[in-house]
């Protein structure tokens, strides 16, 4: 796009201060051969004052004053975001230079990413731990197909990504070739199906609504990737002198609470239940939500499910009955789901074969309640609203901000009998909890000497390293069969930040980088426990990592294939009973094994592995860490069980 | 066979108070070449290359140290009482199952936790 004058354009040419009327009339003079210069003689050039005095049609005309972009980083900077993560390109050019430029750099700072799913994935991770949204460029069709993937996770997760893309809506604007290529009429529309509101501006004050409009909707629940287009001509040209602009005032947002009525019938049916039960989901947002619900689970004496969809509660919490869920679920009578992304498969069995059948695992009579945001906001087309579970009071309202009046409701409920019962129950959970913790322990000792190192030692042995630190667990957790929520001390909302969403490989690298960064200005230890396969995804994180001195320590668990999908094809030959030995053709990554601790070295991350031997792991994991507490990231790449 | 599946389940589930010992029922097995067939028919994906168990919520039960009677290991591969894949006789014969069998009961016991520094904080 650096030649666009090429062909001048007279609307775009009408902004431009002081040279208007003379490029208007360098631009006609070619067109005036039939006028006064018609009859030019031989040798001798026709007189033309206008084209003698003009700027001449191929000269670029300079900015004077302010552009277009350097308005749109006025907006940006309006909403607070700290960091805009992008993959340099042209159809945002203005705004990256007036980014850096006009904006200094700050307040969003540019973050330099090799590729768009991983400027969105570490927007993902970045809002779980600071609670707002990292801005995220992207580059018209291509730039914004590359996002699609980790934007499709953050819709998943219901975490706002703010998204501004760069188009060019007008034909004369646009280069030959390549640039009609990045651009489309409609860019939006490749998302439209998974992000919750998306505009492409027609003026620079259309921006600056837009710009707020979407950043409230993407922080009111449920919170959900916006997108908001940048058109190249607005952010290149100057500004119009004269011309008056405004940005609207970013509003607080306050979090919708459930209806009094229903809210007192949930805390009716909890008190006078039996055997209630506590699930959340993507729950808490903030330290308050864990906190909140333990209290509402400690006035019940009840069980608390957590799904890991964020961190709930405290993993020793003894109302924490995480491990025998289905169990509890079995018995309740009265089950509250808070945030429940799929309620269905908590209240049912279901068998993958080629017959599927399902059961409800609830008893007769049981009840159940959803307290939530997802029923506010829904679309059609992607299916990760799961299969409708039975419900007997749905609440459409944000759990967490519900739970106060909720507690208090039950509070007032709950009289004496009944506490002396709820004491009784509790002592029991106390139990079960700690012999579920006991039996995790001695699960744990299994193949403790073994390589491929067990996921418990990968686990635990991290855990001795990190237990005396500040630290935040920035990885999901399912790949290593959950250790770290049986074994772990998790009571802080940073010790565990939920899976990937849509659970699209090549979240989890990204996601960690982005929280970590998050983490850094708290000066607490990331430590990611990262899959192989999800790295491979998105490996040049590890240089943004380094570029950026976020530090974040990515443990490798190095299973070398991709281990769900083993077992998925191992499922599919017994199904048709033949080649049982071949599932890991397609599945594995071998022939040669990949060297992550090369590949990061190589990105410029100090890197240690790979390690086999599982007396090798506490000193690389010691060395590791006093390279990511100096401030920069490490990887160290362990080879390990499947799961 | 609804009770039939409940009991497999219970017994899979570890029933402590059989002892491979007890396993009379099994035929010679060959603990070597089950420990190939072990990692290469994968048994190994899900519930570990020593019987370890996948853990938490996605993998296959802890097999190390849970000891069962052969035949009801049998028919836990024939016709598995959970999410495990059927293993028929077409692919996995029945010296095949025993000599897997063999291998899994020859697995040792783990190092007691009180000896392991990391699970003990």
């Amino acid at each position: 796009m650096s030649k666009r004058d090429d062909v001048p354009d007279l609307k775009r040419r009408n902004f431009f201060k002081g040279a208007t009327l003379a490029g208007a009339a360098a631009l006609s003079a070619p067109f005036d051969a039939a006028g006064q210069n018609a009859a030019p003689r031989a040798g001798v050039a026709p007189p033309n004052r206008v084209a003698e005095t003009a700027v001449p049609a191929a000269l670029e005309v300079l900015t004077e004053g302010r552009s277009g972009s350097d308005f749109m980083v006025d907006c940006l900077k309006s909403l607070g975001l700290e960091y805009i993560a992008a993959n340099p390109a042209s159809s945002f050019r203005g705004l990256h230079e007036s980014l850096i430029n006009y904006g200094g750099n700050v307040s969003p700072e540019f973050l330099t990413c090799s590729h768009e799913e991983i400027s969105v994935a570490m927007g993902h991770g970045y809002f779980k731990i600071e609670g707002k949204p990292l801005a995220v460029l992207a580059h018209g069709t291509v730039g914004l197909q590359h996002a699609t993937m980790a934007l499709y996770n953050a819709w998943c997760d219901r975490v706002p990504v703010y998204v501004v893309v760069g188009n060019i809506r007008d034909v004369q604007m646009r280069r030959p070739g390549v640039e009609w290529n990045h651009t489309a009429q409609d860019v939006g529309i490749l998302v439209r199906d998974y992000v919750k509101w998306d505009d492409y501006p027609a003026s620079l004050q259309h921006f600056a609504e837009s710009s707020v409009r979407a950043y409230k909707f993407a922080m009111t629940p449920p919170t959900l990737p916006v997108l908001i287009v940048a058109d190249a001509e607005l952010q290149e040209d100057p500004v119009p002198e004269g011309l008056k602009l405004r940005i609207p005032k970013l509003p607080q947002v306050a979090y919708p609470q459930g209806d009094p009525g229903a809210v007192a019938e949930t805390a009716r049916m909890l008190v006078n239940a039996e055997s209630p039960v506590l699930i959340a989901d993507r729950y808490a947002r903030t330290a308050a939500g864990a906190k909140h619900l333990v209290a509402l689970a400690e006035v019940l004496q009840c069980p608390i499910i957590d799904t890991s969809g964020r961190l709930n509660c405290p993993t020793r919490h003894p109302l924490n009955q995480s491990t025998r869920g289905r169990s509890h679920i079995a018995q309740a009578d009265v089950i509250l789901g808070l945030e429940m992304s799929d309620f269905w498969a908590l209240l049912n069995s279901y068998r993958d074969q080629v017959h599927r059948s399902s059961r409800p695992i609830l008893k007769a009579g049981a009840r159940t309640i959803s307290l939530g945001s997802g029923d506010l906001y829904m679309k059609s087309n992607f299916q990760d609203f799961q299969r409708f579970a039975d419900i007997d009071l749905a609440i459409a309202a944000d759990a967490e901000a519900t739970m106060p009046a909720l507690i208090e409701q039950v509070r007032r409920l709950v009289n004496g009998e009944q506490k002396a019962a709820y004491e009784a129950r509790g002592k029991k959970l106390a139990a079960s909890h700690r012999a579920d913790f006991e039996r995790a322990r001695v699960d744990a000792t299994y193949g403790w000497g073994e390589s491929p190192i067990t996921t418990a030692r990968l686990c635990m042995e991290v855990w001795a390293q990190i237990k005396d630190e500040d630290w935040s667990l920035v990885s999901p957790t399912a790949s290593v069969s959950y250790w770290p929520q049986r074994l772990w001390t998790m009571d802080k909302p940073y010790h565990f930040l939920g899976d990937g969403g849509g659970m699209g490989i090549g979240y989890c690298a990204s996601a960690a980088t982005g929280a970590a960064l998050a983490n850094r200005k708290h000066g607490r230890l990331s430590v990611s426990l990262q899959n192989d396969g999800d790295l491979l995804m998105t490996i040049g994180v590890l240089w943004t990592a380094a570029h950026h001195n976020i530090p974040v320590l990515h443990v490798m668990h190095n299973n070398r294939g991709y281990h769900q999908e083993l077992m998925h094809v191992q499922r599919m030959a017994n199904r048709h009973m033949r080649g049982i030995d071949r599932p890991h053709i397609g599945t594995t990554l071998r022939d040669p094994f990949i060297d992550y601790a090369k590949i990061a070295q190589g990105m410029g991350v100090q890197a240690i592995g790979p390690i086999t031997d599982p007396n090798d792991l506490a000193p690389a994991l010691k060395r590791a860490i006093a390279i990511v507490k100096s401030g920069e990231p490490a990887l160290v790449d362990v080879v390990t069980q499947g799961r | 066979m609804m009770m039939k599946r409940a009991i497999l389940s219970l017994l899979l589930a570890g029933a402590a108070w059989i002892t491979w010992a007890d396993a009379q029922d099994a035929p010679t097995g060959n603990a070597t070449r089950g420990k190939q067939l072990y990692l290469r028919d994968g048994c190994s994906y899900c519930h570990g290359t020593v019987g370890q168990g996948g853990g938490g919520r996605t993998g296959g039960l802890r097999l190390a140290q849970m000891p069962i009677p052969f035949a009801a290991f049998l028919n836990q591969l024939r016709q598995p009482a959970n999410e495990m894949p059927p293993y028929v006789a077409a692919v996995l014969s029945d010296q095949d199952a025993s000599d897997i069998y063999a291998y899994i009961a020859g697995l040792p016991p783990p190092p007691d936790v009180k000896t392991i520094p990391a699970l003990n904080d």
